[in-house]
């Protein structure tokens, strides 16, 4: 039997379907490679309820504590469902607060108040949890004005005396407002200043200092001080512009030593110890606690 | 034979290539559950910034309130408060200007044009007593 080559040729020059779906298929499994894993979507314009656990918890915290100053329920209730949709908000609320609590977050008066703004959102909405109860908010203190007595005895000032108060020696204010300037994050920091100093007027001190790569100060950048193995405080930068931009103080208890770190740091934070230093003022021998000013620079990429 | 293959082939690669982009990109994106709150949307930075000074007013815990706002991850947290504060000013945005302003100045970023909505009233001077 020959075949008439006539009768081959249409399906020689149509498509193959078996070829072409397999293309498709091949095509289909490559564009979602490189469309969810290669290159995927940019990550922006995201709605609270992508948050990780984490940041939902910092979102609810945000609510309660406006909860706190608005009392505006339906706006809190309107919030809280933008980070769990048709779910129950309340004991989402409920859950932080035991969190915090169960994870040994509750250390500070601040972390306290966190605590009674997340009950005070969730308890009257009928939630409950682990933290019901754990911190009341006390009970307001009325104070009894004294009573001013009839007769006032006019008490004479004293009078001055002869001894001249002996001058303290103070650091030299920093005069005139310095300007932040934007500084990216990116880069951290490093440490380029550390020095003890002995002052009787601002005695156990630790002042920190932050400036970007332009030596111009950086205000808002969070320092962390630990002491004793797990205590911690943290503050910020720029709180006291007229000292300086990037400046910032924590005072120290005497015989504890402390680790002063800031976010990005390079290397290995170092530690500072709050000893006795002794200084002369007016040729009499002071007794202090030392301090120390601690400069972080940023670094140069 | 093979021309033929290869040929329908490709066509339905690119076509295959065209239908997933579509869905990858447009259809089905990808959507992320543990984001962080510094790629919210700017008006979900925004409402939390205001929620933060919100609870600024109450308990006057500047420390607090940083540290609230520090997952925004904000270049200069100081110059956004202002600059957020001034933007609400200028939008009339009434609710969030008052908790605002006290964030801004407790931070030492109080400018001319937020100086009507302080709540904070100024201290009148008290004149010395006289002899």
């Amino acid at each position: 039997m020959i075949m008439n080559p006539d009768d081959r040729q249409p399906a020689e020059r149509g498509l193959s379907w078996w070829a072409l779906l397999l293309g498709v298929a091949f095509g289909i499994a490559v564009a979602l490679v490189y469309t969810w894993e290669i290159d995927p979507v940019i990550e922006r314009n995201t709605a609270p309820w992508q948050l990780s656990a984490a940041d939902r918890e910092d979102y609810v915290i945000a609510v309660a504590l406006s909860y706190t100053a608005n009392q505006d329920l339906a706006l809190a209730f309107d919030r809280l469902r933008a980070l769990r949709p048709d779910q129950d908000v309340w004991s989402l609320v409920a859950d932080v607060a035991c969190n915090r609590i169960k994870t040994g977050q509750v250390v500070t008066n601040s972390d306290i108040r966190v605590i009674r703004a997340l009950e005070g959102l969730y308890r009257p909405q009928g939630a409950s949890g682990c933290a019901d109860g754990q911190y009341p908010t006390p009970a307001p203190v009325t104070l009894s004005a004294p009573v001013p007595s009839a007769t006032p005895s006019p008490t004479l000032p004293p009078p001055l005396t002869k001894t001249p108060t002996p001058p303290v020696p103070t650091d030299i204010p920093q005069t005139g407002e310095i300007i932040p300037t934007r500084t990216p994050p990116s880069g951290g920091y490093v440490l380029s200043r550390l020095e003890s100093f002995c002052n009787p007027a601002a005695e156990g001190m630790i002042e920190v200092r932050v400036y970007d790569r332009l030596g111009q100060g950086v205000p808002g950048v969070q320092v962390s001080v630990t002491w004793s193995g797990n205590e911690r405080d943290s503050f910020f930068t720029g709180l006291k512009p007229e000292r300086e931009a990037g400046y910032a103080d924590f005072r120290m208890t005497e015989g504890r030593t402390y680790t002063v770190m800031v976010p990005g740091l390079t290397g290995d934070p170092r530690s500072v110890e709050a000893v006795p230093c002794e200084v002369t003022v007016d040729g009499e021998r002071v007794t202090a606690l030392t301090s120390y000013r601690i400069n972080f620079t940023q670094r140069s990429n | 034979m093979t021309k033929r293959y290869i040929g329908s082939l490709l066509v339905g690669v690119l076509v295959g290539i065209a239908i997933g982009v579509y869905i990858g990109w447009e259809q089905f994106p990808v959507e992320y559950t543990n984001s962080s709150i510094a790629a919210l949307a700017p008006r979900y930075q925004e409402e939390y910034t205001v929620m933060v000074a919100e609870g600024y007013q109450v308990d006057r815990d500047v420390n607090g309130a940083l540290t609230r706002l520090q997952p925004l991850g904000k270049a200069n947290v100081f110059d956004y408060i202002q600059d957020l504060t001034e933007r609400y000013i200028s939008q009339s945005n009434v609710p969030a200007i008052s908790p605002m302003v006290a964030l801004a100045e407790a931070v030492g970023r109080r400018t001319p044009i937020m100086e009507v909505y302080r709540t904070t009233p100024v201290p009148t001077p008290v004149p010395f007593p006289t002899q």
